[in-house]
């Protein structure tokens, strides 16, 4: 038995922390990115942010909202630790998996960690506990199993348009949340960035799109995998029921650009809050990026449907549209628009 | 004739798996295919469904080929029903959805409930397919593939994972389903349940 305790909590960690890693890597990577602006060296001190969460109330909740969106995802894989419900049959103590539980939770926030211990000291420890109580708390409430009910779809296309928003809300859900919390960074790091360099609201909104665009893209990536997979694994069920390539294709499409849409929209309106001045400009220009790498992702999400390696063809492709996009707002200005709804166009449309 | 296979040539993976096979499925007809493992009675099968493109021959059913023109390819789908040997459709579905999809994609109502009765399909329909075991998913494919009902059944491996009770359900439906006038198609291992449906056995190679 002494032997087997630390061999299970190998299992442990493989089975539940390995994967509540990969799941807030690219959380990491999105308050890496937004921490490089925010705290860079022209900007604020953490003392300033947690100073200014802590006396007003609004960006207090707002900024623990936030977090607490990005990691509930995370949190939830080693808090329900559903992966290693096996190894409870083992005899053996269940302490070392809720030490190492413990641990991954503290761990794997170490960003939020050190802005309110760096920014607040001792104050900033115990809000660091209530908040991750808070997402314990969130990652224990399981949503009730689905329900058919008296579904009637009204022909093969609603019925497939169905089936994908089925595998947004049940494959997806993990996904969707850290996009949004990843939408409202992006809008706000966008927002700093843009209003920091005092530029005219047009290129302001040039700017901010890319920033978004950028950040963003780990946000969409998530959410866009269980769609493809759900695009892969109908595929004979709608071939049999005489759904064209087309058609299928069209389906995919609006889901994937109702996934970059909506998210755009968040973080335009999280950067319009920042940068009320450029809102104009801002909101059309981010939310058409937004549409048109909906749809040229559509293409890459088809190629990946049909390659052995689904899921990095799918993160390939979402990672060069964005490419192909931050490059033409570089270069075109806001003009890139027009750009990247004709590039998006003319993919989904030859895919 | 409620479906004729012509010449029917299927490659994978750069390889002939079909090669110029021909068959006529009369109304009223069970045709079983038999062969031994690998020798290509799924791929076959995916082609007659609609689910794998031919390299060369034509499918036709109801008088609609299967890889014809638009109008066409949806006609002969809408005269079909498809079990694959798998029985996999998307997992997150609820096996009450995936009747919803395939009836709204045949024009038809839901499962009667002679047919709920046969299958045991009431104490599915809210349960998701990646939930299921082998038999139950086996039945909530059959469930779909019979809701219409359509005129050709095409059914891979059907009894896989069914319990003796559901077993002879099958058989039951499937005999039901010819003596109607409609027809199915049996890829399978298993020569006793074609001599139960009465099956005209066909050896593929």
């Amino acid at each position: 038995m002494a032997d087997s305790a630390p061999r299970s909590s190998r299992v442990w960690t493989r089975a539940v922390v390995a994967p509540a890693a990969r799941r807030a890597a690219p959380v990491w990577i999105g308050v890496g990115i937004v921490g490089g602006v925010v705290f860079g060296p022209t900007g604020m001190a953490p003392r300033d942010l947690t100073g200014l969460a802590l006396a007003v109330p609004s960006v207090g909740l707002g900024l623990v909202a936030t977090w607490a969106l990005l990691f509930l995802p995370a949190a939830r894989v080693v808090v329900r630790a559903d992966a290693a419900r096996y190894l409870r049959a083992l005899p053996e103590p269940r302490w070392p998996a809720v030490a190492i539980g413990g641990a991954a939770l503290v761990i794997l926030q170490l960003p939020w960690l050190a802005l309110w211990v760096l920014g607040a000291g001792l104050v900033g420890m115990l809000v660091f506990a209530l908040v991750t109580g808070l997402v314990i708390g969130l990652a224990l409430i399981r949503a009730r199993p689905p329900r058919v009910g008296a579904l009637r779809w009204r022909g093969p296309f609603a019925a497939l348009f169905g089936i994908y928003v089925r595998a947004l809300r049940r494959r997806a859900s993990d996904a969707l949340i850290r996009a949004v919390g990843l939408a409202v960074l992006a809008g706000i790091c966008a927002g700093l960035f843009a209003r920091n360099n005092e530029l005219a609201p047009r290129e302001a909104s040039v700017l901010a799109a890319a920033v978004i665009a950028v950040v963003l893209t780990p946000g969409w990536a998530g959410a866009l995998l269980p769609l493809v997979e759900a695009h892969r694994d109908s595929a004979w069920l709608a071939r049999t029921h005489g759904i064209s390539e087309q058609a299928r294709v069209g389906v995919l499409a609006a889901g994937a650009v109702a996934i970059y849409v909506a998210t755009s929209v968040l973080a335009a309106i999280a950067a319009s809050i920042v940068m009320p001045d450029a809102a104009a400009w801002l909101v059309p220009v981010v939310v058409a990026i937004g549409a048109g790498l909906g749809l040229g992702v559509t293409r890459a999400l088809v190629r990946a449907e049909r390659s052995q390696a689904t899921s990095m063809r799918a993160v390939v492709g979402v990672i060069v549209a964005t490419a192909i996009a931050v490059v033409a707002l570089g270069a075109l200005g806001a003009t890139a628009v027009i750009a990247v709804l004709a590039i998006g166009a003319f993919a989904v449309g030859t895919a | 004739m409620i479906c004729t296979i012509e010449r029917l040539c299927v490659r994978r993976g750069g390889r002939p798996v079909v090669d110029g096979f021909e068959l006529a499925v009369d109304r009223g007809e069970v045709v079983g295919i038999v062969g031994k493992n690998g020798c290509g009675k799924s791929t076959l099968l995916m082609a007659i469904a609609g689910v794998l493109a031919p390299t060369e021959g034509r499918v036709v059913i109801g008088g609609a080929s299967v890889w014809g023109g638009a109008r066409e390819r949806l006609r002969a789908r809408t005269a079909l029903g498809y079990v694959p040997e798998a029985a996999d459709p998307p997992g997150f579905l609820l096996a009450g959805e995936l009747w919803a999809m395939c009836a709204a994609s045949r024009g038809t109502e839901a499962p009667a409930p002679s047919l709920i009765d046969a299958l045991g399909l009431d104490e599915l329909r809210e349960l998701a397919i990646e939930r299921m075991s082998l038999g139950q998913r086996r039945r909530a494919c059959l469930g779909a593939a019979l809701l219409g009902p359509p005129q050709l059944l095409v059914l891979d491996e059907p009894d896989n994972g069914l319990d003796a009770r559901r077993s002879d359900a099958l058989v039951e439906l499937v005999r039901a389903h010819a003596a109607a006038g409609h027809a199915a198609i049996i890829a399978t291992h298993d020569r006793a349940l074609l001599e139960r449906t009465g099956a005209r056995i066909v050896a593929f190679s």
